[in-house]
C-alpha cells in the first residue's frame, strides 16, 4: 500500500515536470502564429472581460493601498520637480524662436498633419499586469474589435510605454519598455546619431540607451525620444519624438557610447494609455519615416513638437 | 472521501483559492509595489497549499496555477508551472516527512518559495537566452522580493489554512500526537 503511494506521487511530480518542459520546448519553439500562441490569445479573450469587470470593482482597494505609498514619494518628487520647472522655464524662453521657425519647416516639408491624432490613438485602461521581474507586461481591455494590432506603439501622458504584443478580440497584451524582449530606436533630443534603447533586467528604473557613435554628445538631463526608425522589418515603427527618458549617466566604451536613462513614464500606476493604431504603409507612418530623416537640428525641433501634441491629447487621464 | 483521503470539497476550494488569487494577483498586488518590489503571492499560495494538503495535490496545484499565470500574462507557458510543480511538491514532501508545527514555519515556507520562484525564473530565462543586459540590481530585487514575501507569508498562511481548514486530509502522524495527549498514552505522567 505504502509503495503504491510512492510510485503514485513519483509519477504524478515525473508527469507534470516533463509536461512543463514539453510545453516550454512546444511553445518556445514555434512561431507567433502557432497552436499555443493561439491557445492564449483564446484565453486572454475569455478572461480579459473577466479582468475588466474585477478591475473595476477592486479599484479602490488598488487606490488605497497606490495612494498610501505615492505620499511616501510625494515629498522627494515634489523638491526634485520645483527644481526640474526652472530648468524647463528657460529652456522654454529659448525655444520659443526655434519654434517658429520649426512651424515654417513644418508646412514645407508638408508634416504638420503629422501629429499623434494621425496614428488613431485608441484609449484602453490596464486591467492586469505581471509580478515577474522578467516579464514586464501589461494587459488592456482593447483588442483587435477596436483596431488593434501586433507591434502597434502605446504610450500615455508622460511618454513611452511600450508595443503590443497579442491581440484578441476584447483585449491585447503589451510589451512595457524595461521589458526584457524590448529594443527601442531612440536618440538625444538634439542629436542625430540614433541607438536602440534596452532596458536593464532588474532594474525597472533604468534603461540603456546603446550603440550610440563615439563622439555623441550627451550631457545628464537630456532627454531621449524615439528616433522614428526601425532596425528590422519586425520593429514596430514608433512615431518620431515621443519622449521616453532623461539621461541619468554617460558610459565612456571605446568603440560606442552608452548612455543610462530614466524612464519618463510611471511604469507602476499604469492605468489608462493610448495604442496608436495606425499600420505601417499608410500616411502617418511614410510622414514618420520622412520627418526622422531631417537633418538634426530639425528633429529636435520635432521632438519638442511631438511632444505638445502628446500632450494636447490629453493621453493618460 | 476517496481512499486516498482527498475530498472533492478540497479539491473545490484549492481550485477557488487558485483561480482568485492569481486574478487577484494580476489585478491588484501587481498594481502596488512595496519598497519598490511587486509581491507575487501565487508561489506562497502553492507552497502553502502543498503544506497543509501533501506533496500530491501541491504539486498539481502549482502546475495547475503556474499554467494559469502563464495563459493569463502571456508568458512563456510551461516556465512557471515547472518552478510551481517543484514548489508545491516539496513543500508537501516537508509536511509529509517532518510535518514542522513551529509558528514560524510558514514565513520560512514563504520565504523559500518566493527564493525558488525568483532564482527559478532567472536561470530559465538565462537558459532560454536574454537579449537585453542584465543589472546587478536583479540580485536586490531577488533578495527584497524574499524579504516582502516573508512579510506576507504569515497572513496568507493564516487565510489559506482557515479556507481549507474543515476540508483537509487526517494525517495519521497527527493522529497519533492527537491521541497521545488525549488519551494519555504516551504521557510520562501516565507511568507514575
Amino acid at each position: 500500500m505504502y509503495d503504491k503511494t510512492v510510485r503514485r506521487r513519483r509519477a504524478v511530480l515525473v508527469l507534470l515536470v516533463v509536461l512543463s518542459l514539453l510545453l516550454l520546448t512546444a511553445y518556445f519553439g514555434e512561431a507567433p502564429g502557432g497552436r499555443l500562441h493561439a491557445v492564449q490569445r483564446g484565453f486572454l479573450t475569455v478572461v480579459s472581460p473577466i479582468q475588466d469587470g474585477a478591475n473595476k470593482a477592486l479599484k479602490p482597494v488598488r487606490d488605497l493601498f497606490g495612494g498610501i505609498g505615492d505620499t511616501f514619494h510625494a515629498k522627494s518628487q515634489r523638491n526634485q520637480l520645483l527644481k526640474q520647472v526652472g530648468k524647463l522655464r528657460r529652456e522654454l524662453v529659448a525655444d520659443q524662436s526655434e519654434k517658429r521657425t520649426y512651424r515654417q519647416l513644418l508646412g514645407i516639408y508638408h508634416l504638420d498633419q503629422l501629429g499623434i491624432n494621425s496614428y488613431h490613438p485608441v484609449t484602453a485602461t490596464v486591467v492586469a499586469k505581471s509580478p515577474n521581474i522578467w516579464y514586464s507586461t501589461v494587459t488592456i481591455d482593447k483588442g483587435e474589435g477596436a483596431g488593434l494590432h501586433v507591434n502597434d506603439p502605446v504610450i500615455n501622458g508622460e511618454g513611452l510605454v511600450g508595443k503590443v504584443t497579442q491581440v484578441a478580440s476584447d483585449g491585447a497584451q503589451v510589451d512595457l519598455i524595461t521589458d526584457s524582449r524590448m529594443g527601442v530606436s531612440a536618440r538625444i533630443g538634439t542629436g542625430n546619431a540614433t541607438g536602440i534603447i534596452q532596458p536593464k533586467v532588474g532594474d525597472p528604473n533604468d534603461l540603456l540607451l546603446q550603440y550610440l557613435p563615439a563622439n555623441t554628445p550627451a550631457v545628464a538631463g537630456e532627454y531621449v525620444v524615439t528616433s522614428g526608425t526601425v532596425s528590422s522589418p519586425d520593429d514596430s515603427l514608433y512615431p518620431p519624438g515621443i519622449p521616453i527618458g532623461q539621461v541619468t549617466s554617460v558610459n565612456e566604451e571605446s568603440a560606442y557610447r552608452s548612455v543610462n536613462v530614466r524612464p519618463m513614464a510611471n511604469l507602476h500606476n499604469l492605468d489608462v494609455v493610448q495604442v496608436l493604431t495606425t499600420s505601417s504603409g499608410t500616411r502617418a507612418t511614410k510622414l514618420a519615416g520622412l520627418a526622422a530623416t531631417l537633418p538634426p537640428g530639425h528633429g529636435a525641433a520635432s521632438s519638442g513638437a511631438s511632444g505638445e501634441q502628446l500632450a494636447s491629447t490629453g493621453a493618460g487621464g | 472521501m476517496s481512499g486516498s483521503g482527498i475530498s472533492a470539497s478540497l479539491l473545490l476550494r484549492v481550485a477557488a483559492m487558485s483561480v482568485i488569487c492569481v486574478f487577484l494577483q494580476i489585478g491588484v498586488v501587481s498594481e502596488v509595489p512595496v519598497f519598490g518590489i511587486t509581491v507575487d503571492l501565487s508561489p506562497l499560495l502553492v507552497a502553502f497549499v502543498g503544506l497543509l494538503c501533501g506533496s500530491m495535490i501541491g504539486a498539481v496545484a502549482g502546475f495547475a496555477v503556474g499554467l494559469l499565470v502563464d495563459l493569463a500574462l502571456v508568458q512563456t507557458l510551461g516556465v512557471t508551472s515547472l518552478i510551481f510543480t517543484l514548489i508545491g511538491y516539496w513543500s508537501g514532501r516537508l509536511r509529509e516527512l517532518r510535518d514542522p508545527q513551529a509558528a514560524l514555519t510558514p514565513l520560512l515556507v514563504g520565504a523559500s518559495a518566493a527564493a525558488v520562484a525568483l532564482v527559478g525564473y532567472s536561470l530559465i530565462e538565462f537558459m532560454l537566452g536574454v537579449d537585453a543586459p542584465v543589472s546587478l540590481e536583479l540580485l536586490r530585487q531577488i533578495v527584497l522580493g524574499v524579504v516582502v514575501s516573508s512579510i506576507v507569508a504569515l497572513p496568507l498562511w493564516a487565510i489559506v489554512r482557515r479556507i481549507l481548514e474543515g476540508a483537509l486530509p487526517e494525517d495519521p502522524r497527527r493522529r497519533r500526537r492527537r491521541r497521545a495527549y488525549t488519551t494519555g498514552g504516551l504521557s510520562p505522567l501516565s507511568r507514575a
